[in-house]
């Protein structure tokens, strides 16, 4: 799986999401982070270690408490990805804006105007409302 | 058989322009050719057969670089009501117009379905367009809600602390 893939996957759980929410803040330990849960602490640990691997969190090496760090990179990757994605469609929606402006200013010299003219000719007249 | 749907992803855009025009260039392969390519992408593969069942096949490669794959997308159409609706069940695909996953993310969901509406107001048109997650795994809807307006958001419930987090990261983009 890609890396972007993995992110995502691990990220497609609530509770993790919801680790990764109250990590934000700054620093827990295991049982700090099964608390607010209704989970054993062999249930967190089971989604921490997705996390882990995902990258997403490091833990820290005290075997007793093992501290729970976010680990930004790859979120911000993962969120880097998700606004252009949307980025992208806004930009499509621009270019079909300024291109509906064109054919409407070349109309009817454009061969592609003349088509669409031909196309809107067959609509009822009062359905043709230009500007 | 009903659509399992994921929560939508809507973006809604005001065109100075009449509504069939605005559905001609999103059904007509002329139009679609000259708007749906991002800059410095030229399409390579455009036909369009603008009924129900029918498919819009395309493929796109970076502009002057004569050996750059292709990627290649395939919209079928579900549901066309001149000059309203337009219903597509979207899909990456190959030149074959075989289904293929995201090249750069490979839990994006297999099928998305869209649904576009155009309404006249003013004279002017009102494009409203929404995006569901189709059949997708809890992964494939997590990948997807993520390319929401911001990922927290997209995901709902109480991720505003995750959401503030994301925003630092990106350094108040967006």
């Amino acid at each position: 799986m890609d890396a972007l893939s993995t992110t995502f996957a691990a990220l497609a759980d609530p509770t993790r999401r919801a680790i990764l929410a109250r990590l934000a803040q700054g620093e827990a330990s295991v049982g700090d982070l099964a608390s607010p849960f209704d989970m054993s602490r062999p249930a967190i640990s089971k989604h921490l270690r997705v996390l882990a691997r995902a990258g997403l969190i490091s833990q820290g090496r005290d075997r007793q408490f093992r501290p729970c760090q976010i680990e930004p990179a790859p979120l911000k990757q993962a969120a880097d990805w998700a606004l252009q994605y949307r980025a992208l469609w806004e930009q499509r929606l621009d270019r079909l804006d300024v291109y509906l402006q064109q054919l409407q200013r070349e109309e009817p010299a454009a061969p592609t105007a003349k088509k669409v003219s031909r196309s809107i000719a067959k609509q009822p007249k009062k359905d043709r409302r230009h500007g | 058989m009903a659509d399992k749907l994921s929560a939508p992803f809507v973006l809604e855009r005001r065109f100075a322009a009449p509504r069939e025009l605005v559905y001609a260039a999103l059904t007509e392969a002329e139009h679609l050719a000259h708007w749906m390519t991002p800059p410095g992408m030229e399409m390579t593969h455009c036909s369009v057969d603008a009924r129900a069942g029918g498919v819009f096949h395309y493929a796109m490669k970076p502009r002057g670089v004569a050996d750059a794959p292709s990627m290649w997308g395939k919209w079928t159409f579900r549901e066309l009501r001149v000059p309203e609706r337009i219903v597509v069940v979207v899909q990456f695909s190959d030149a074959e117009g075989g289904v293929t996953r995201h090249p750069m993310a490979a839990q994006w969901p297999l099928y998305t379905l869209s649904t576009t509406t155009l309404t006249e107001v003013a004279g002017d048109t009102l494009m409203r367009l929404e995006w569901h997650a189709l059949d997708a795994s809890e992964a494939e809807e997590a990948i997807f809600n993520a390319s929401h307006a911001s990922m927290a958001q997209g995901w709902g419930g109480s991720m505003e602390l995750l959401d503030r987090y994301l925003a630092q990261l990106l350094g108040g983009q967006g």
